[in-house]
C-alpha cells in the first residue's frame, strides 16, 4: 500500500477529531449561555438543549470512528496477544472486519432513517430530524474507511505502516 | 436459542479482541437478523440511546476533569493531603487514600485519578522508600473511590440506565458516606501494612502550613462543589452545573493557577472527546443490546433463576454481587452498568433494596472490576505510571482488595450506609 494513502487517512482522522473537540468546546458555550439566559436574563433559550445534543452525535460519532483507528476503544485483547503470531494476525483481521462490517451496518440503515426524516422537523430548532441521524451514516462510513487502513496495514506489514497507523496520534 | 446468538456472538467477539462497543453492537444485529426483524432497528435503538438530554452532562464531568488534571490540581491536593495526615505512621499511603478522595470528588473517573495522582504520588513514595508494590495497590484501589464519591459521571449512566426514576441528587447525597467508609477501609489496610513494613511517617507541619495548602487547593476543590452544590440545591440541572464547572475550571486554572497553557488546553480538550466517545458509543450500542435483551424477557428469566436457587435475599444479594464482580473482570464499567441495571434493579427492587443504593452497590463492585486483572483498566494505568509488572503488584494487593469486599458488604446488606442523607433531605 502506498504511503500516499496512510497520510491522508491520517489527515482525514485529525480533521475529524479537530472538529469533535471544537463541538464539545461550542457545547460548553450553548449550555453556559443557557445559564445566563435562565438565571440572569430571565430568559430561558428553549433551542439549547436539544442542539447541544444533536451537536453531541455528530462529535461523539466522529471521534468514535476516529476511535476505530486509534484503538482506544476499550476491548480485550489479553486472550489475543496470548495466541500466535499468525492467529493473532488472524483475529486482528476478524475484528477488523467485524468492526468495518457493522460500520456497513451504520451507512445502509443510518442512511435509510435519514432519508426518511428528512421531512419530520426537530422541534425548537426548525431543521430536519435528519440532521440528527445524519452522522450515523457518515461516522460509519469513515469506521468502514478506518477498518480498510488497518486491514491494509496488516496486509503491508513487511514495511512498518502497520506500526503507524495505529500509533501516529 | 435467540439468546445463544445474542450472547455467543457478544462473546465470540469479545475474544477476538472486538471492542466492546462493537460487540454489543454486531451481536445485536447478528441477533436482529436472526430473528427476522429489520436491522434498521438496530441504528434505530442505537440513537435513541444516545438521543437523551440527561447524556449532556457526561461530556462536561469529563472535561473539567481532564481540565483540572492538565491545570495541575493533583500537585496542590497531594501538598494539603500531606499536610493534614502526613504525620501518621505509614503517612504516605494514608495521604495518598485521603487526596484519592479529594481528587475523586472533582474528577470522578478512577483512570483519570490514578494516573493524576500516580504521577505525583508514586515517586513522591519512592523516595521516601516506600516499595513501589506498596504505593501502586494504595494508589489504584483508593482511585475508585472518586466513582463514589460525587460527582461521578457514573452515576448519571446508572440514573440513566434505571430509566431516569432515580434522580441523580439523591445518588450524589447516597455516595459521600460510602465513599467515606471505603476510604476508611482502606486507610486501615494501608496504614496496618505501612506499621508492618516499617515504612516512615512525616512531620507535623503546623496548623499554619495546613491552612496555606488548604487555601491554595480550595479553588480547584470548588469545582467539585459547584456540581453538587448545585445539583443539590436543586438551583442547576446536572447537565447546567458541569458545564459552569467547565467554565469554572478554566478560569481557575487559566487565571488564579496560571498552570494550564494553550497546548495543555488542547490535549486536554481532544481527552475529554476520547473519553466521552468511548463512554457514549457504549451507551448506544448497549441500548440496542438492552432493548434485545428486554425484548427477550431476559430480566424475568433471570429473576425466576435466581429465585430457584435461593428464596433469602442475603444469597440472592450475594450471588448478584459475585456475577457483577465476575463480569467486572473483563469488562468495563459504563456497558455493564447499561445492561446489568435493567437485568438486576427488577430483582432487587422485589427484594426491598431501594435503587439508589443499588446504585452506589454498582459504583463499588463495578470500581473493583477496574482494579483486576485479566482487565482492569486503573491497575493497568497505576503499574504503568510506576514501571513495574502487574504481577508484582497482584501478589500483595489482596489486603487492599479486602478492604473494598468489607466497604461492599457493608452497603449491600446495611441500607443505613447509603441511605441516610439521601432519605435526610427528602
Amino acid at each position: 500500500m502506498r504511503p500516499q494513502f496512510f497520510k491522508v487517512m491520517s489527515r482525514i482522522a485529525s480533521i475529524s477529531l479537530f472538529l469533535a473537540a471544537a463541538g464539545l468546546v461550542t457545547m460548553t458555550i450553548i449550555i453556559g449561555w443557557q445559564v445566563w439566559g435562565r438565571y440572569i436574563l430571565n430568559d430561558t433559550p428553549h433551542w439549547s438543549e436539544r442542539l447541544s445534543l444533536v451537536l453531541m452525535n455528530w462529535y461523539i460519532l466522529l471521534a468514535a470512528a476516529v476511535g476505530v483507528r486509534e484503538k482506544f476503544h476499550l476491548g480485550l485483547v489479553l486472550v489475543r496477544d496470548s495466541f500466535g503470531a499468525r492467529v493473532k494476525w488472524f483475529a486482528e483481521l476478524i475484528t477488523n472486519l467485524l468492526i468495518g462490517g457493522f460500520g456497513v451496518v451504520m451507512v445502509i440503515y443510518g442512511s435509510q432513517i435519514a432519508i426518511s426524516t428528512w421531512t419530520h422537523v426537530i422541534p425548537t430548532l426548525g431543521v430536519p430530524t435528519s440532521l440528527f441521524y445524519l452522522p450515523f451514516p457518515v461516522a460509519g462510513a469513515l469506521i468502514v474507511v478506518f477498518s480498510l487502513e488497518h486491514i491494509a496495514g496488516q496486509f503491508s506489514q513487511s514495511s512498518d505502516q502497520a506500526e503507524r497507523t495505529g500509533t501516529d496520534q | 436459542m435467540i439468546l445463544l446468538i445474542l450472547f455467543g456472538t457478544f462473546f465470540v467477539a469479545l475474544v477476538l479482541g472486538v471492542p466492546v462497543a462493537f460487540a454489543l453492537g454486531l451481536s445485536s444485529v447478528a441477533t436482529v437478523f436472526y430473528m427476522d426483524l429489520p436491522p434498521l432497528i438496530v441504528v434505530q435503538r442505537m440513537a435513541s440511546g444516545m438521543n437523551v438530554f440527561a447524556l449532556i452532562a457526561i461530556p462536561f464531568f469529563i472535561y473539567a476533569g481532564e481540565l483540572m488534571l492538565h491545570g495541575e490540581i493533583a500537585d496542590r491536593l497531594v501538598r494539603l493531603a500531606n499536610a493534614a495526615v502526613g504525620h501518621v505512621r505509614g503517612g504516605l499511603g494514608v495521604v495518598n487514600v485521603v487526596t484519592s478522595m479529594l481528587f475523586g470528588g472533582i474528577s470522578g473517573s478512577a483512570v483519570a485519578d490514578a494516573s493524576a495522582l500516580g504521577a505525583t504520588l508514586i515517586p513522591m513514595m519512592r523516595k521516601k522508600g516506600y516499595d513501589d508494590d506498596y504505593s501502586v495497590n494504595v494508589t489504584v484501589t483508593s482511585a475508585t473511590i472518586g466513582l463514589t464519591i460525587p460527582p461521578s459521571h457514573n452515576m448519571i449512566i446508572y440514573s440513566i440506565a434505571a430509566g431516569g426514576t432515580v434522580s441523580v441528587a439523591s445518588l450524589f447525597l447516597a455516595g459521600f458516606i460510602p465513599g467515606i467508609v471505603t476510604g476508611l477501609c482502606l486507610m486501615i489496610a494501608a496504614y496496618v501494612i505501612a506499621v508492618r513494613r516499617g515504612y516512615p511517617s512525616e512531620a507535623f507541619p503546623g496548623f499554619r502550613y495546613l491552612l496555606i495548602t488548604f487555601a491554595a487547593a480550595l479553588p480547584g476543590m470548588m469545582t467539585a462543589i459547584i456540581i453538587v452544590g448545585g445539583v443539590l440545591s436543586g438551583v442547576f440541572t446536572a447537565t447546567e452545573s458541569s458545564s459552569i464547572a467547565v467554565i469554572y475550571a478554566l478560569c481557575v486554572t487559566v487565571l488564579v493557577y496560571r498552570s494550564l497553557t494553550w497546548r495543555k488546553f488542547v490535549v486536554a480538550t481532544v481527552n475529554a472527546v476520547r473519553t466521552t466517545a468511548i463512554v457514549l458509543l457504549v451507551i448506544g450500542m448497549a441500548s440496542a443490546f438492552g432493548w434485545l435483551l428486554a425484548l427477550n424477557q431476559v430480566p424475568a428469566l433471570l429473576f425466576d433463576l435466581l429465585v430457584g436457587i435461593s428464596s433469602n435475599p442475603i444469597v440472592i444479594l450475594l450471588i448478584i454481587n459475585l456475577i457483577l464482580l465476575f463480569l467486572g473482570t473483563f469488562m468495563d464499567m459504563s456497558p455493564l452498568i447499561l445492561i446489568t441495571t435493567p437485568i438486576f434493579l427488577p430483582i432487587v427492587q422485589k427484594l426491598g433494596m431501594d435503587p439508589v443504593q443499588f446504585g452506589i452497590v454498582l459504583m463499588i463492585n463495578l470500581g473493583i472490576g477496574l482494579v483486576t486483572p485479566p482487565v482492569g483498566s486503573v491497575l493497568f494505568v497505576g503499574c504503568a505510571v510506576a514501571k513495574i509488572r502487574i504481577e508484582d503488584t497482584l501478589k500483595t494487593i489482596w489486603p487492599f482488595y479486602l478492604a473494598l469486599l468489607l466497604a461492599l458488604v457493608l452497603v449491600t446488606y446495611i441500607p443505613a450506609v447509603s441511605m441516610t442523607l439521601p432519605n435526610l433531605f427528602k
